[in-house]
């Protein structure tokens, strides 16, 4: 029977060694995480909302949920552009879920009446060389100044106006599908959007360095 | 030969994780896709390797025999998580391509194999030096196969074109294929070498 307790007891000894270790990895790490997400997102959203804005986005936000943008409807975070007290516009990511595989993760800008500022692919898992375009090219600047009605939502082959690549129709046909229903939600909720007040004071508060 | 040159010999080409053993094969074939890749990914498992036969060869004589396995694994998962957090913190973007194969790190049956295999029978200075040439070898594989991988695939290297306009990069050579492809004439090359050498 000893032995049996020395087994246990050699075991629970490295696990309470290894836990401490790594909790005081996790101290010394988790600020610096924080932050380098911060300024992660604070790039993508200078990259997508229009220009000229002078307040902090990534603290000015509202969370809704829509089954547009999120197709399970999980809140998403509306991040707001101001000048002084005019809203040039808002930010917001959309997940396309009909992509050739997984999910596509994208940040959409829009400015206060509805054309699209800029369109961002955060994160997919697209084909290398093929769908992966969207990310490597150009192609997204496509999107820019479109607003629901000077523009026929769609890639080509569809009939639309948005080009589609050699080899891969269905990674652009979802983005282009994802932006459009982004941008119905913005334009039917826009006046809601900007009035209502900051609701995520703690996400603010924990982002703060 | 000298017992360290012995090891450092052993690491890098004699006994390669990859060209010898052919160990570690989820994420050699996973995350090769380019050399920047290959290099990052190496280097997280060297230092992995190298905390984890470093700490293990310093427990060699407390840990019971029956139950050293489950230890050697909970040393090896801290490490990971360590490299996980500090990568996440520090340098984000490597960290966001090389995503779940750094954690998986931890099932990377060569840095067990050298926990059992040396760190658990040599002194930690041998233990380390071992570490070090092990995860050198990895690394050095992991970028032959990238960097041939993005050469072919994207004609790139180390995300500089150097094939110039006219190259028509094959795209076959980036996805999954490509990488089993590759590694094939890796290792057809350093079995030549090695007859060559007159060895084996």
């Amino acid at each position: 029977m000893p032995d049996f307790f020395k087994l246990g007891l050699t075991l629970m000894l490295v696990g309470m060694i290894a836990t401490a270790l790594l909790a005081g990895t996790d101290a010394v790490t988790s600020g610096p995480i924080a932050e380098a997400k911060r300024q992660e997102l604070l790039r993508a959203l200078r990259q997508v909302l229009p220009e000229g804005f002078d307040n902090q986005p990534d603290q000015d936000t509202v969370v809704v949920t829509d089954p547009r943008l999120e197709k399970k409807s999980k809140p998403v975070t509306i991040y707001r552009g101001r000048k002084g007290e005019t809203d040039l516009g808002a930010a917001f990511k959309v997940i396309a879920p009909d992509g050739y595989s997984g999910d596509i993760e994208i940040m959409m800008g829009v400015t206060a009446g509805g054309a699209i500022a800029s369109v961002q692919v955060l994160s997919h898992k697209e084909t290398p060389g093929l769908g992966d375009k969207i990310t490597l090219t150009a192609w997204p600047d496509a999107f820019k100044g479109k607003t629901l009605s000077n523009v026929k939502w769609g890639v080509k082959k569809d009939g639309g106006d948005f080009d589609q690549f050699a080899g891969a129709t269905i990674t652009p046909r979802a983005v282009v599908g994802a932006v459009k229903r982004g941008l119905e939600f913005f334009v039917e909720n826009e006046a809601k959007l900007f009035t209502k007040t900051a609701s995520t004071e703690k996400t603010a508060a924990e982002v703060k360095p | 030969m000298s017992q360290t040159g012995t090891i450092i010999k052993n690491g890098l080409w004699d006994n390669n994780v990859v060209f010898a053993q052919l160990l570690g094969m989820c994420p050699l074939l996973g995350v090769s896709t380019n050399a920047i890749n290959g290099v990052g990914m190496g280097l997280a498992t060297m230092f992995v390797l190298l905390g984890s036969n470093i700490v293990v060869s310093l427990v060699r004589n407390y840990i019971p025999n029956d139950v050293r396995i489950p230890a050697y694994v909970i040393i090896i998962a801290s490490f990971v998580t360590i490299t996980d957090l500090t990568m996440n913190a520090f340098l984000l973007d490597l960290h966001k391509v090389l995503g779940i194969f750094i954690p998986l790190i931890v099932v990377n049956c060569a840095i067990l194999g050298r926990a059992e295999a040396f760190a658990c029978k040599n002194t930690p200075l041998s233990s380390a030096i071992d570490g070090i040439a092990m995860g050198l070898g990895f690394t050095l594989a992991l970028t032959l196969l990238g960097a041939s991988r993005e050469l072919l695939g994207s004609g790139t290297f180390f995300g500089v074109n150097v094939m110039g306009p006219s190259f028509h990069p094959a795209i076959g050579f980036i996805l999954p294929p490509g990488a089993f492809i590759v590694l094939g004439f890796i290792l057809m090359g350093v079995r030549w070498i090695d007859m060559k050498r007159g060895k084996k």
